[in-house]
């Protein structure tokens, strides 16, 4: 059991016409994400939307039937899967409507994904959407960032510096441009105060994660959007910013749920006599 | 060569054809090489310059702006298909049949756009040329926990969350009165591998009792009820 409080924004931002970001956030499903579209005439909205509602109708449709699973691996939890499975499902049906579609060729997207299962949290990333966890004071990077300057910074510490910030926006990795893709996932226990924020680079480029630890502290979910989304706003605002922000209220395990069962029927009794 | 094709309303207005080397200004003022009766248009909106293969489109400080396809822009590299809009006015920009396209990688970089894998080797083949082999094979960071009591070998962390405890089902069963059924478990992370105490009693690193999220470290020694083992890691 647990008790979580989410809240989430989207917003233009100033220097853009539309928003291509697409936001989900449900506490009952436990479902929270985000994606990035890209591709001009419209195409980009067209792409994030497209992914978030094929993951949120997957997650919904095919809970229980493991068989149903479009990737099984053996390394992941059955949850895990179940959410891998949703984000490759999505990139068949972008790919698919921008291969169909003139209007619609080369359109893509990243996707942000976070599920919080009765004793793990999972996250899974593809593109540059990213997910932070604040836990104990300390913010780190739960997604794995697919773009060239990131992986160029890994695989040649020394060469990357050679890249410039025109490759900045350049990803190796999105859903719908390929026929397959590969999402990076990761999956923890969590704890009583974990925080977790799900941006678009419209918010990470703009705000830096020590501040968005600082906010995501003092303030409760729906008021650090907003704070959030403001600053990046007042620092630009040239790319469309979303935030969701998630927060582990209460977590109970097995023995303090039957506790607190007993004393609430103890209180029962009590009350009658 | 580039055409322009004006229109207000999607009536068409009239065609203008762009030269390499040429120069455009586009505005209300009548020297301006297009003209554009409407006062949402500024006497001097926008112009559009001839650099090298392509085209850039500026807007000079226009009262209500210049678009291309519906984002607004202070300065644009023009691409084939795009659609630039000035009040209630579009102009489209397509190269005309039978001329090479100038490579659309060049200039707008502002735009997120994706790489196919295979246009990302290339991209790496020119710029890091001695890494366009090395980057096929990406560097991984393999965890391992090698028994020093209570079992035999090494276990091989190739999993995202590895459980420890007393109950059957977690990967490494570990023995004793007040191990819990998941005593912990171990996240790989981007950022490392983190070691996860669940519940039960207080497993050990280095001797010292966990009650939280540790990333381990290189040869730390994990306690849990019967077991005792090292956390190594391997780069491969």
């Amino acid at each position: 059991m647990v008790v979580i409080e989410s809240s989430g924004i989207t917003d233009v931002g100033i220097k853009r016409a539309n928003n291509e970001d697409a936001l989900f956030l449900d506490d009952k499903m436990k479902l929270y994400l985000v994606a990035d579209g890209m591709g001009g005439h419209q195409a980009g909205e067209i792409a994030s939307h497209l992914v978030v509602e094929t993951i949120i109708d997957y997650m919904n449709n095919y809970c229980d039937r493991k068989s149903d699973f479009i990737n099984h691996d053996k390394t992941l939890s059955s949850e895990a899967n179940r959410l891998l499975s949703g984000i490759i499902l999505s990139n068949r049906k972008v790919y698919e409507a921008s291969q169909s579609n003139e209007n619609y060729r080369g359109m893509g997207s990243t996707i942000s994904a976070l599920y919080v299962s009765d004793d793990t949290l999972i996250t899974a990333n593809v593109g540059d959407s990213p997910i932070y966890l604040i836990h104990n004071g300390s913010i780190n990077l739960l997604s794995i960032p697919h773009t060239m300057v990131a992986e160029q910074a890994s695989l040649f510490p020394k060469g990357s510096a050679k890249l410039g910030d025109e490759y900045k926006h350049i990803l190796t990795r999105a859903i719908g441009i390929e026929k397959n893709v590969n999402a990076d996932i990761c999956e923890m226990h969590y704890y009583q105060g974990d925080t977790i924020v799900i941006a678009s680079d419209g918010l990470s480029d703009k705000v830096q994660p020590d501040e968005i630890m600082d906010i995501v502290t003092n303030e409760e979910p729906d008021k650090a959007c907003a704070s959030l989304v403001n600053m990046a706003n007042d620092r630009g605002g040239d790319d469309n910013i979303t935030s969701i922000v998630v927060k582990v209220k209460k977590v109970l395990n097995k023995k303090q749920r039957i506790k607190g069962l007993l004393s609430k029927l103890a209180n029962t009794f009590i009350k009658k006599d | 060569m580039p055409v322009l094709t004006l229109k207000f309303k999607n009536e068409f207005i009239k065609d203008y054809r762009l030269g390499k080397g040429q120069s455009m200004t586009i505005g209300r003022r009548n020297d301006s090489n297009m003209i554009i009766e409407n006062l949402a248009v500024s006497g001097s909106h926008a112009k559009i310059d001839s650099v090298g293969d392509g085209f850039v489109l500026t807007d000079l400080q226009s009262k209500n702006g210049s678009f291309v396809n519906d984002e607004l822009i202070a300065s644009h590299w023009l691409k084939n298909g795009d659609v630039i809009t000035i009040g209630k006015h579009t102009i489209l920009f397509n190269y005309t049949g039978g001329e090479e396209i100038p490579d659309e990688k060049i200039g707008d970089m502002n735009q997120t756009m994706a790489l196919r894998s295979d246009k990302y080797k290339e991209m790496i083949a020119k710029n890091v040329p001695d890494g366009a082999e090395e980057i096929i094979s990406e560097k991984s960071v393999a965890g391992s926990l090698s028994f020093l009591s209570g079992g035999e070998g090494e276990i091989a962390l190739d999993k995202k969350i590895t459980k420890i405890g007393k109950a059957s089902t977690c990967d490494i069963v570990a023995k004793g009165f007040s191990v819990g059924k998941v005593s912990a478990t171990i996240s790989k992370r981007p950022d490392g591998y983190f070691f996860n105490y669940v519940e039960g009693s207080k497993p050990k690193i280095n001797g010292k009792a966990i009650d939280q999220s540790v990333k381990l470290n290189d040869f730390d020694v994990i306690e849990i009820g019967s077991i005792k083992v090292n956390f190594v890691v391997k780069e491969s």
